[in-house]
C-alpha cells in the first residue's frame, strides 16, 4: 500500500470518527486535538478505526503516533512494512 | 387499541421539532423502544422511540413539518396490555389530557407528492453539519439535490439565498434560556472536594496496558460509575423536581455533558449507569459520543437523565461550577486530573488530584448531605477495583 492510499484511507477514517469535519480542511501536520477539538474519546475512536481498517494492533504507547495525520501515515506505513518482513 | 403517538418533550427547553423522516410505515410492527421517526431539534437529529408494542396505523404529519411538543404525529394500534406502559423514568411525561388542543391546521395532511420513497435528503455528513450550522432547512435541500447527494457547496449556495436562521445561534439561545430558568428558579448550593485520583489512574493504566485500544477504558468512565453509585446510595440527588416536589428515581440515568465541535453541548443519558460494569459503560459512552458527533441521538437518552455529570477532562482547568439542568436537582463537575502537592500522614507527596464539584437544589438537600455525596464519590474512586 503506498503513501497516497494510506493517506486517503486515513482521511476517510477521520471523517468517519468526526463526520462534522470537512476532509478538505485537514492540515496533516497539525494535532487533531488543536485542529478539531479532539477529546480523549475522539482520539480513542480514531485509534480503534485505524487498528481495524489496517489490521494492525495498537496499544496505548502508540497513541502519540496518531496525534496528527502525517505521523499517523508514517506509523501505519511502518507497521505494514514491518508486518511484511516479519 | 387505537392511540396517538405524540411528539415528546426532550428537555425542559424544547418547544417543538421538525419531522425529518418516518422510520416506520403504516402497517409496520413496532416494538417498545424502537425508533419511529427522526426529528430535527436545536440539539441535532433525534430518533423518537415508541413507548409501546403495536402497529403503525397512519402518519398524521409529513416529513418537513415543524411540530410543537405534544402534537400527535401518528396513530398507533397498541397491543392489549401493552399500553399504559410507564414513560421512561424521569421523563417529563406529557399526560394525554394535558395536551393543548391541536389547532385546525394540524389536521392530517394529505401525503406529500413523492411520499413513500425515502424522504430523507441524501447528504454528506459534512454538508448536513454545515446545513445545521447555517440553519438551512433540510427540506429545501431536497430540491437542490435533484435526486443526487447534497454536498457542502449546495448547502452554502442555498444559505446565501436563504434568510439567516442560524442553528448554532438557536442552540446557544436554547442553552441560555434553560440555564437562565435554572438560575432563576433553583436555589443552588455549591460544594467542592479534592480527590486523590492516583489509585484510579494507576488502575486504569494497568488495565489498559494489557489491552489493545478497542478494549481500553477512559478514566472518565470510572468517574461516571462512582457518581452513579453514590447517587443510587444517597437520597436527594437523583431524580426530578416537578409540580412543587422532588420525585426520586430508583434508577440512575446519568446525563453526560458532551461538547459539540463548533459550539454548544448536549447531555444525553447513560441509562442505568449504577448497574453496569465498566466495560459496558465504556462501550455505551463511546457509542453516545459517536452519535453526538454524527448529530444523531435517541429520544430516550434525552428525556431520561436523572442527574448530570459534566467534565472538562482535557481542557486544563481544575474546577468548574456547573448549573443544574432542570428538572434535575443536582449536577456533578469534574475538572482535569493533574499532579498536585498532597499531604498524607504528615508527609508531603505528589498525587494525581481531581477536583469534584457539586451543584445541588436546596429545595431537596442541604450542604451536609451534599458533602456526604461528594465523600462517597471520593471513597468509591479510592477503590477502583470495586467499581
Amino acid at each position: 500500500m503506498d503513501r497516497n492510499e494510506i493517506h486517503t484511507r486515513l482521511l476517510a477514517l477521520l471523517t468517519g470518527v468526526a463526520p462534522d469535519i470537512d476532509p478538505a480542511s485537514v492540515d496533516p501536520a497539525r494535532n487533531l486535538r488543536d485542529q478539531f477539538d479532539f477529546d480523549s474519546m475522539d482520539a480513542l475512536h480514531f485509534a480503534v478505526a485505524v487498528s481495524e481498517a489496517f489490521g494492525i494492533e495498537i496499544t496505548e504507547t502508540d497513541a502519540a503516533a496518531l496525534a496528527n495525520l502525517a505521523s499517523a501515515e508514517q506509523f501505519v506505513q511502518r507497521r505494514l512494512t514491518g508486518a511484511q518482513r516479519a | 387499541m387505537d392511540t396517538e403517538f405524540v411528539l415528546p418533550s426532550l428537555g425542559a427547553d424544547m418547544e417543538g421539532a421538525t419531522l425529518t423522516q418516518w422510520l416506520k410505515q403504516p402497517g409496520d410492527r413496532v416494538r417498545r423502544g424502537e425508533p419511529l421517526a427522526t426529528v430535527e431539534t436545536t440539539k441535532g437529529l433525534i430518533d423518537i422511540e415508541s413507548y409501546d408494542d403495536g402497529q403503525m396505523l397512519e402518519h398524521l404529519v409529513p416529513p418537513g413539518t415543524h411540530v410543537p411538543v405534544g402534537r400527535p404525529l401518528a396513530r398507533l394500534d397498541v397491543d392489549p396490555g401493552a399500553h399504559a406502559a410507564p414513560a421512561p423514568p424521569g421523563a417529563p411525561g406529557i399526560a394525554p389530557g394535558a395536551l393543548p388542543p391541536a389547532p385546525a391546521a394540524s389536521a392530517p395532511v394529505a401525503p406529500a407528492p413523492g411520499e413513500g420513497r425515502s424522504s430523507r435528503t441524501r447528504m454528506s455528513p459534512a454538508a448536513r453539519r454545515r446545513a445545521h450550522e447555517l440553519g438551512v432547512p433540510l427540506e429545501s435541500l431536497e430540491h437542490a439535490a435533484a435526486g443526487g447527494i447534497v454536498h457542502i457547496a449546495e448547502v452554502e449556495k442555498l444559505a446565501a439565498r436563504a434568510p439567516a436562521g442560524d442553528a448554532r445561534t438557536a442552540m446557544r439561545a436554547t442553552i441560555g434560556a434553560t440555564m437562565a430558568r435554572s438560575k432563576r428558579e433553583i436555589p443552588h448550593y455549591y460544594l467542592g472536594h479534592r480527590v486523590d485520583f492516583t489509585p484510579a489512574r494507576e488502575w486504569v493504566s494497568r488495565y489498559n496496558a494489557e489491552r489493545t485500544v478497542k478494549d481500553q477504558l477512559l478514566e472518565g468512565v470510572l468517574i461516571v460509575k462512582a457518581v452513579a453509585l453514590a447517587a443510587a446510595r444517597l437520597e436527594g440527588f437523583n431524580g426530578t423536581f416537578q409540580d412543587g416536589q422532588f420525585h426520586p428515581s430508583a434508577a440512575v440515568h446519568l446525563g453526560t455533558a458532551i461538547a459539540i465541535r463548533g459550539g454548544g453541548l448536549v447531555a444525553p443519558a447513560l441509562l442505568d449507569a449504577h448497574q453496569k460494569d465498566l466495560p459496558t459503560l465504556m462501550r455505551e459512552f463511546s457509542a453516545l459520543v459517536a452519535r453526538v458527533r454524527a448529530g444523531h441521538l435517541r429520544s430516550g437518552e434525552f428525556s431520561a437523565a436523572t442527574l448530570t455529570l459534566t467534565s472538562l477532562g482535557t481542557e486544563g482547568v481544575d474546577i468548574l461550577y456547573p448549573i443544574i439542568n432542570p428538572p434535575q436537582v443536582a449536577i456533578v463537575g469534574a475538572g482535569e486530573v493533574r499532579d498536585h502537592p498532597w499531604v498524607e500522614n504528615g508527609q508531603l507527596t505528589v498525587r494525581a488530584v481531581l477536583t469534584l464539584t457539586l451543584a445541588a437544589d436546596h429545595r431537596v438537600t442541604d450542604g451536609r448531605s451534599g458533602a456526604r455525596f461528594l465523600r462517597a464519590v471520593a471513597d468509591l474512586l479510592a477503590h477502583p477495583q470495586s467499581l
